[in-house]
């Protein structure tokens, strides 16, 4: 046999074995997502109606779309808007839901189930319901209101309530995010509670100075993923408003949709495609660069206090 | 140098692996083309219907492949996703042989034309269809596809609710202003019952039938929105429609307006065959009528209609008309019969459809419908030209906007 000469950092590529078994994965990523990344990129280029062939057209696409057309920057408009107000917002339930679920009350695992079940419930379902829940005539939620004696917003029909409607159904799809928040608290050592609740801390205390410093790297994840997501945010305007009303809520995601399978204009839409990506991809470099900032990680941390 | 050509190894392997993939889906996709073991052609179908009228597709078409030796049809259930996935196999050259179709101009370009197939069966088989019918088929004089259904629309009303009014049925001949009369009557603020209902966001396909009742059209033969959406005659009917809401005798819906017909508390509605079953279904005690006239006018209804097309990529033309055939032919018209109006004149003789009290109104609309050309069919890019619309339409019935009619459509034809 031949001795060990050559230096370690080869090993890695000498190895067919690893690569064998990664190899169902790597074609599925060059098929499924590289192969059509770059061929949408391709498309973008192109005048590409469905039916008939494609012509090259070079950047005319993304010329179009910045100089002559008023719908892109409006649902550009739309969708910042509703990621202003859906982000947070859906940050701060999924987190005050995960604190609710570590607390020791009989029978928190039924909560915690309760509380997850809306996220494994399909999107096209969701929309239905909501549909039903927000009819402004004959809906549960105006039918409650009517209790009380509030005549209540014609939800799906007032293009100033439509988008709230939008964030209100999408807020149900928060348990994921509860999760992973509700793994995180649960992983801060007891001790330090202790520690702090000896000093005299309250519990608003504990947690402003214990638990938000100890979970930045996670909130950090879920800003990301679901700033992503809002930007995305597709299935629910497709279902629950179309877009309307009044093209209130014409998200990007819907915009690109309907370019695409309504107008025919594959290239146009691949072109809105690349776009959202790389302001995507922008917004995700930016929030990074900023949590050096605001994210502590607990190895950092214990370097500087070694340090002193 | 040992380390270099392992690692080279290993990229080919990569690379060799991944062409036998992609080689082995494209290998799938051409062995379509060729006849498959038993010799039989195969015909891949592609239809939009779900649930139980899939059911019944599937065994129709079990049926076909069972009586015939030579072509085997493989049913294709797209559902909701239909236009999705046909427009997808389209543009990959992939689209199924046969495939249901009602927006002709959308996709001629995919279309084979049938007129040779045509007239090559004579013109007794052309005739037996009704003629408003293959000029909802066709795009460009050209026939692209044989009608397998329609629907024309029809007022649906409440018996129960006319009857506690004390009022007579609506019949046949009756106007806007019989219908308005009747919306007041049967609307009762205390119960929460209103008159009428009509969608908030109108279908512009759609709603193009009230203005051809009214003698006006969204665009004339060359496709000008100026001086046709906007004419006097033209708001005339956004006005009394608006007029309508203002006066509290109808509400706008999200939907068409079936679901708070079903609920009781909506007492006429407009609508195709659709909601027929889920009307009987809810309990309703409904009838319909022919759509009302405008005081000078003849009541109009947009015709909804289905067809089969041949995509003009398929390698087995003859083969798919035959099936084409099969699948507009009396017997497959009369096992569809309880989810499908009928196209055949001579099946709707021996059925007597027109003696029927609810079918046989639909078939009254349709003759009354012929010759009229939808905007769908004559300008290039409708769906931007309906998308503009809608908004527009949006605007005129939106409760929380209600605007003028003729201020928005002036606005909407620059």
């Amino acid at each position: 046999m031949i001795k060990k000469t050559r230096p370690q950092k080869y090993n890695l590529v000498n190895k067919k074995v690893p690569y064998l078994f990664i190899l169902p994965w790597m074609i599925g990523f060059v098929v499924f997502t590289l192969g059509p990344l770059v061929f949408s990129l391709i498309m973008s280029l192109f005048d590409w109606p469905v039916t008939s062939s494609p012509t090259f057209v070079g950047f005319g696409n993304y010329i179009k779309m910045f100089t002559d057309d008023p719908q892109f920057y409006k649902s550009i408009s739309i969708t910042f808007k509703f990621a202003l107000v859906f982000v947070p917002l859906n940050l701060i339930i999924a987190l005050v839901l995960a604190l609710l679920i570590t607390q020791s009350v009989k029978g928190i695992k039924i909560f915690r189930t309760i509380f997850y079940l809306p996220t494994v419930v399909s999107g096209v379902a969701i929309s239905i319901i909501w549909g039903w829940i927000f009819n402004s005539e004959y809906g549960i939620l105006n039918y409650l209101f009517s209790f009380i004696g509030i005549e209540g917003p014609k939800w799906l029909i007032d293009p100033k309530w439509a988008i709230i409607t939008i964030v209100i159904a999408s807020a149900w799809g928060v348990g994921t995010m509860m999760l992973i928040f509700y793994t995180d608290i649960k992983s801060i050592p007891r001790d330090i509670y202790e520690a702090a609740a000896i000093d005299g801390a309250g519990p608003l205390r504990q947690f402003f100075y214990i638990t938000i410093p100890s979970i930045t790297p996670t909130i950090l994840f879920n800003v990301i993923t679901s700033v992503i997501g809002a930007l995305q945010q597709l299935t629910l305007v497709l279902l629950l408003t179309g877009g309307g009303p009044l093209k209130s809520t014409y998200f990007y995601g819907l915009f690109v949709y309907n370019n695409a399978f309504k107008h025919h204009k594959l290239g146009y839409a691949s072109a809105n495609a690349w776009f959202m990506f790389i302001v995507i991809l922008l917004l995700t470099l930016l929030i990074f660069k900023s949590s050096s900032a605001w994210v502590f990680y607990e190895n950092e941390v214990k370097k500087e206090g070694g340090k002193k | 140098m040992k380390g270099s050509t392992s690692r080279f190894k290993v990229i080919l392997l990569f690379v060799l692996t991944a062409v036998l993939v992609l080689a082995g889906c494209s290998s799938s996709a051409s062995k379509e083309e060729k006849k498959d073991k038993d010799g039989k052609e195969t015909i891949r179908f592609a239809t939009w219907d779900n649930e139980d009228t899939l059911n019944l597709q599937q065994k129709m078409v079990d049926d076909f492949n069972a009586q015939n030796d030579k072509i085997k049809v493989v049913l294709e259930g797209y559902g909701a996703d239909y236009d999705t996935k046909i427009a997808a196999g389209m543009g990959a050259k992939d689209a199924p042989d046969v495939m249901y179709m009602w927006n002709y101009p959308l996709y001629k370009d995919a279309l084979e034309p049938l007129d040779s197939y045509i007239e090559n069966e004579g013109e007794e088989y052309k005739n037996n269809f009704y003629d408003a019918l293959w000029n909802y088929n066709k795009t460009d004089d050209k026939m692209l596809g044989l009608p397998v259904g329609y629907t024309t629309h029809v007022v649906y009303y409440n018996k129960a609710l006319f009857d506690e009014k004390g009022l007579e049925y609506p019949q046949a001949g009756w106007t806007w202003n019989d219908l308005q009369e009747a919306a007041k009557k049967l609307t009762d603020k205390s119960k929460k019952i209103t008159g009428f209902a009509f969608s908030g966001q109108p279908d512009p396909y759609d709603f193009e039938m009230y203005l051809w009742s009214n003698g006006a059209s969204f665009v004339d033969k060359d496709g000008n929105l100026d001086g046709n959406v906007n004419s006097a005659k033209s708001i005339e009917v956004f006005n009394m429609f608006q007029g309508m809401l203002k006066d509290g005798i109808a509400i706008t819906t999200e939907g068409s307006g079936s679901t708070e017909m079903k609920s009781g508390n909506v007492a006429m509605f407009v609508n195709g065959a659709w909601s027929l079953g889920s009307l009987t279904e809810a309990g309703i005690d409904y009838g319909v009528v022919e759509l009302p006239k405008f005081e000078n006018g003849q009541n109009v209804s947009i015709v909804s209609s289905s067809g089969i097309s041949m995509s003009k990529d398929s390698k087995h033309k003859e083969a798919a008309f035959e099936f084409m055939q099969y699948w507009t032919g009396e017997e497959a018209n009369k096992a569809r019969i309880e989810f499908e109006l009928p196209v055949l004149k001579s099946l709707v003789e021996s059925e007597q459809l027109t003696q029927d009290p609810v079918k046989s109104v639909f078939y009254s609309m349709l003759e009354k419908s012929d010759g009229y050309t939808p905007t769908s069919y004559i300008v290039e890019d409708w769906t931007t030209v309906a998308d503009d619309l809608s908004l527009v339409f949006e605007q005129i019935f939106n409760p929380s906007t209600l605007m003028d009619p003729k201020k928005v459509l002036n606005e909407v034809v620059k």
